[in-house]
Parts: structure tokens; C-alpha cells; sequence
């Protein structure tokens, strides 16, 4: 490999590799930093690139440790979402009695709806709309799929402090999918 | 876990299930709540649907907004410094 491969790759996997990161990071500071991170590691790393994957698999496999990287960096650097203000929020979304404070309105079927760009937009923005933190880890889970555990041992958090940060994430999603007319039925 | 719980300890129950394997009390105690309660029964449904479609969404977001050109320029200066120290 020589030098143009560093800027081929660039050219080539730039943008794959920025929403990739993009979608798990909620910020695009974030994710470009997260991008050159990978590029000059992949340039260090190249001797070890035996070219029995696709330039894509391996530079993305160097991005999910770079995620992980960042996502621990900022949990070092700002506080874990305070635990109060956010339980205040979920207490909102039921009654004392535990029942819910509101009908859960049907989705419909999304699966199904025409309207897929609206689908994904609605799920970014609302990603988006959490906290940096519960949002990263929200999406370490359902966007990269790894597993809880596997998230907990990366980030040094207890699993007790993930699990409350990733159900909470999913009330706060559901309830803003919601509002931006999600499924679009109230049946 | 108590066998009858409220929809707010059920939510809590379901999100859990989403990532690991509940005890038999607890997978009891959800599966009887959700038997019962329509509410939490839409809220289970709607995580897995969110689930799925993020996992659709990831692999198809090829319209979502790539690097922008001073990003790119940013990085081709970082990554040509290093190729030529």
C-alpha cells in the first residue's frame, strides 16, 4: 500500500465512515474527529491490513473502537445525565399508581409505511433530542448492537447504571416518536 | 419481583427483556402484565419495532449527510502530514 491508499480511503469510505459515526456519536464534531481518528490509525495499522477483508470492513472496524474511545472520553470528561432530572421526567410519563398518565396510541405498522426517509429522519432527530450521553449508549445498543454487558466493561459503568440509562432512553424515544406522528394511527 | 406489577414496573421489566434474560418470576410477573394491559403491550410491540428499524435504518442511510468538504479537507491536510513527517 502506498500513499494514495490513505487519501483513496478518504475518498472512498469518508462519508460511509462519517455516518456510521454520525448516527452513534449525535454530533458531527464528534464523528469527523471520530473518522480522522480511524484513517490515521488504519495508516499506522496498514502493515497489519492483510487484505483478506474489504478496505470498508476493516477501516470500519477500526471506527467502532474508535466510538467506543470517544464515548468513553466523554463519560470521563462530563457527569453521567443527573439521575434526579431524569427520574423526574419518567415519573411524568405515569400516574402515582404506577398506570401510565397517558394512552399509548398505536404505531400502526412502520414496517409497512411508504414513507421510509420520514422514518429515519423521525429516529435521528429523536436520538438526537437525548441527552449526549444516554444517547451514545442508547445507540452502542440498538444502533451497533453490542451487547450490555460488552457496553459496560468498554465504558467502566455499572450494569445497573447502563440499564437505567438504556431504559430510559427508550421511554424518552418512544414518547418522542410519538409526537412526531409515528405510525400515524391512533387506533 | 412481585407477581402483580404496576404498567410503570412492567416498562421496566420490557426494556429489560430487550437486553437480557429475565428470571422465570420476572418473565412471569411481564407475560401476565402484558396478558392484561394493552398499553404495555403497545410499548413491548413499539420497542422491538424501534429495534428493527434502527438495524433497517443502519444499513440503509445512504441519504443521511456525509462528511462535509472542510471536514475532508481537514482530514486529507492530517493524514498527508503524517505520510510525509
Amino acid at each position: 500500500m502506498n500513499s494514495l491508499d490513505a487519501h483513496a480511503w478518504l475518498a472512498d469510505h469518508g462519508d460511509y465512515l462519517f455516518r456510521v459515526a454520525r448516527r452513534q456519536l449525535h454530533s458531527d464534531e464528534l464523528a469527523e474527529d471520530a473518522v480522522q481518528e480511524t484513517l490515521l490509525a488504519a495508516l499506522s495499522a496498514q502493515a497489519r491490513y492483510a487484505g483478506d477483508a474489504s478496505p470498508r470492513t476493516w477501516l470500519v472496524a477500526i471506527l467502532k473502537h474508535k466510538i467506543v474511545d470517544c464515548i468513553r472520553r466523554q463519560m470521563r470528561e462530563t457527569s453521567l445525565p443527573r439521575d434526579e432530572d431524569d427520574a423526574e421526567s419518567v415519573d411524568l410519563l405515569f400516574r402515582q399508581d404506577g398506570h401510565w398518565a397517558e394512552p399509548v396510541k398505536s404505531w400502526g405498522n412502520p414496517q409497512a409505511d411508504a414513507e421510509r426517509g420520514q422514518l429515519r429522519r423521525a429516529l435521528d432527530e429523536c436520538a438526537d433530542r437525548l441527552k449526549p450521553l444516554m444517547a451514545q449508549v442508547f445507540s452502542l445498543r440498538e444502533v451497533a448492537g453490542m451487547e450490555t454487558e460488552e457496553i459496560c466493561k468498554e465504558l467502566g459503568i455499572t450494569p445497573t447504571n447502563c440499564w437505567v440509562l438504556l431504559h430510559r432512553a427508550r421511554l424518552f424515544m418512544r414518547e418522542c416518536l410519538t409526537l412526531n406522528g409515528f405510525g400515524g394511527t391512533s387506533a | 419481583m412481585k407477581w402483580r406489577v404496576s404498567c410503570k414496573e412492567s416498562t421496566e421489566l420490557v426494556s429489560r427483556a430487550m437486553d437480557e434474560r429475565l428470571t422465570f418470576a420476572d418473565r412471569l410477573a411481564m407475560r401476565m402484565h402484558l396478558a392484561i394491559c394493552r398499553n404495555c403491550a403497545r410499548f413491548a410491540r413499539q420497542l422491538q419495532d424501534m429495534r428493527r428499524l434502527f438495524q433497517a435504518e443502519t444499513a440503509a442511510s445512504e441519504d443521511a449527510p456525509g462528511l462535509s468538504p472542510d471536514a475532508r479537507q481537514r482530514i486529507a491536510t492530517e493524514l498527508q502530514k503524517k505520510l510525509d513527517p
